[in-house]
């Protein structure tokens, strides 16, 4: 059953570290920037992120995901160039358009911030498998219900998806138009939706009663099927971790 | 047959099955605006149908989840607004327990409350990662208007924000509402508050 993941099967330490590892060490990379405010920071931060990128062979994955992103990165650009407040000192001109550095230095904040963020969720992302994840969340205390809610998803949507074309060749076989002005598009919204809606609620009544069968809500402890080593490396990592998220707050209040 | 309170975090096995098929109508929803080229995202029907099905939790929790899925699997910056959708679960969950869903009047201020609500949540996230702005071009064309005014940052991105989602949220609760209205009720009572659950 096709589960729907950007996880890129490869061989590498990244892909093998426990994955509450590689949560706490998106927080790190977010929160630390942040902490410290300083451009050299967030490109130190972001060049490490790469790297990791590297070693784990998912940097050319990264580049589709980026691809969001740019579009508004650029407006953000060209907007703050021009008009963000306090803007006074011009830095370059094209034809009659002015743009300032201050603008265009905190549009670079601004992209080195969101490059961070991408990076390292795109590390977690791309070097673990969603059930791997979920697995350690819940080995970690989250309630098995909500495990299974989590996994639930990410094999729902791939089914609605395929499910989506059977449902506009239906309609449209029975003489629904797609094509056209706004109010005949907006018409077409419902009898797309209304199928759509009416399968998933009646399979929640069935999936709920099969559920239930197989004692979901039971109090009993449950055990796992596959158990997540926590390797001394993996203590080590997260150890160095939380000393860098305290090292920049302790900064934070120095300065 | 007492009513539980809608604050009860006692969530029945059917709320939450409900929570990935609410998703995966969210899903849809987004795909269908997009292959139709509505100018609307409508991608919040599954959680405000969550939210008037099975009360504020479930619907705050559906807009966590499925950011949180969209994060994991299609896009990265979908985490961070996660709390947006769970303001909007809440706001349209609350809403519905109060009553206000009765009349058509009650369900566009309902609406107009969860794009409030979006708009809120929204603003000190955009400020604090775009800088103000919100990807959305229409938005960012209203923000760099009343940034060129020199309009306070956060006055210029709440506005930018406001004026994508009054729209579109109004569009989602009514769209939400009408398929509440039609669904049969053997799907509804599997939700309905005042019922005991007998355990052997």
């Amino acid at each position: 059953m096709k589960s729907l993941s950007l996880f890129v099967e490869k061989d590498t330490t990244i892909h093998r570290m426990n994955p509450i590892s590689k949560i706490i060490y998106v927080f790190a990379a977010i929160v630390i920037p942040m902490l410290i405010g300083n451009h050299a920071s967030a490109l130190l931060v972001a060049l490490l992120s790469f790297m990791l990128l590297l070693w784990a062979q998912v940097f050319r994955k990264v580049i589709p995901l980026m691809g969001f992103s740019i579009l508004i990165l650029f407006s953000i650009v060209v907007i703050q160039g021009m008009y963000k407040e306090g803007n006074h000192t011009p830095l370059f001109t094209l034809g009659s358009i002015v743009f300032y550095q201050e603008g265009i230095w905190f549009s670079a904040e601004i992209c080195l911030q969101v490059l961070n963020m991408l990076e390292a969720f795109s590390l977690l992302v791309l070097t673990t498998k969603p059930p791997d994840l979920i697995e350690s969340l819940v080995s970690k205390g989250l309630s098995p219900k909500f495990g299974y809610v989590l996994s639930s998803v990410l094999q729902i949507i791939p089914q609605m998806a395929t499910t989506m074309e059977t449902i506009i060749d239906a309609q449209r076989s029975r003489g629904m138009k797609m094509e056209g002005n706004l109010l005949t598009r907006i018409r077409a919204f419902f009898p797309l939706i209304g199928p759509v809606v009416m399968t998933s609620l009646i399979s929640v009544k069935e999936r709920t009663m099969a559920l239930e069968v197989r004692c979901f809500t039971s109090k009993r402890k449950k055990t796992f099927l596959n158990v997540q080593q926590v390797t001394l490396q993996d203590k080590i990592f997260q150890g160095i971790m939380a000393i860098c998220v305290a090292g920049s707050l302790l900064w934070r209040f120095v300065r | 047959m007492e009513k539980k309170s809608m604050w009860s975090f006692q969530i029945s096995t059917s709320s939450l099955v409900l929570i990935p098929a609410a998703v995966g109508i969210n899903y849809l929803g987004k795909l269908f605006a997009g292959v139709l080229k509505l100018p609307l995202w409508l991608d919040a029907i599954g959680t405000m149908l969550a939210a008037m099905l099975s009360g504020p939790i479930v619907g705050a929790l559906c807009g966590i989840i499925n950011n949180v899925i969209y994060g994991l699997t299609i896009d990265p910056i979908s985490f961070i607004y996660a709390l947006t959708n769970m303001g909007i679960g809440l706001a349209v969950g609350i809403m519905a327990h109060k009553g206000w869903l009765n009349h058509i009047g009650g369900v566009i201020a309902c609406g107009c409350v969860a794009a409030v609500v979006s708009a809120v949540i929204s603003t000190p996230i955009n400020v604090a990662f775009w800088g103000g702005q919100t990807g959305n071009v229409w938005g960012d064309i209203v923000y760099a208007y009343f940034i060129a005014h020199a309009s306070p940052v956060w006055v210029a991105s709440f506005i930018d924000e406001a004026v994508v989602d009054i729209p579109d949220k109004i569009a989602t609760v009514l769209i939400a509402y009408g398929i509440f209205k039609g669904l049969p009720r053997s799907l509804t009572v599997l939700y309905s508050n005042d019922n005991q659950i007998e355990k052997l």
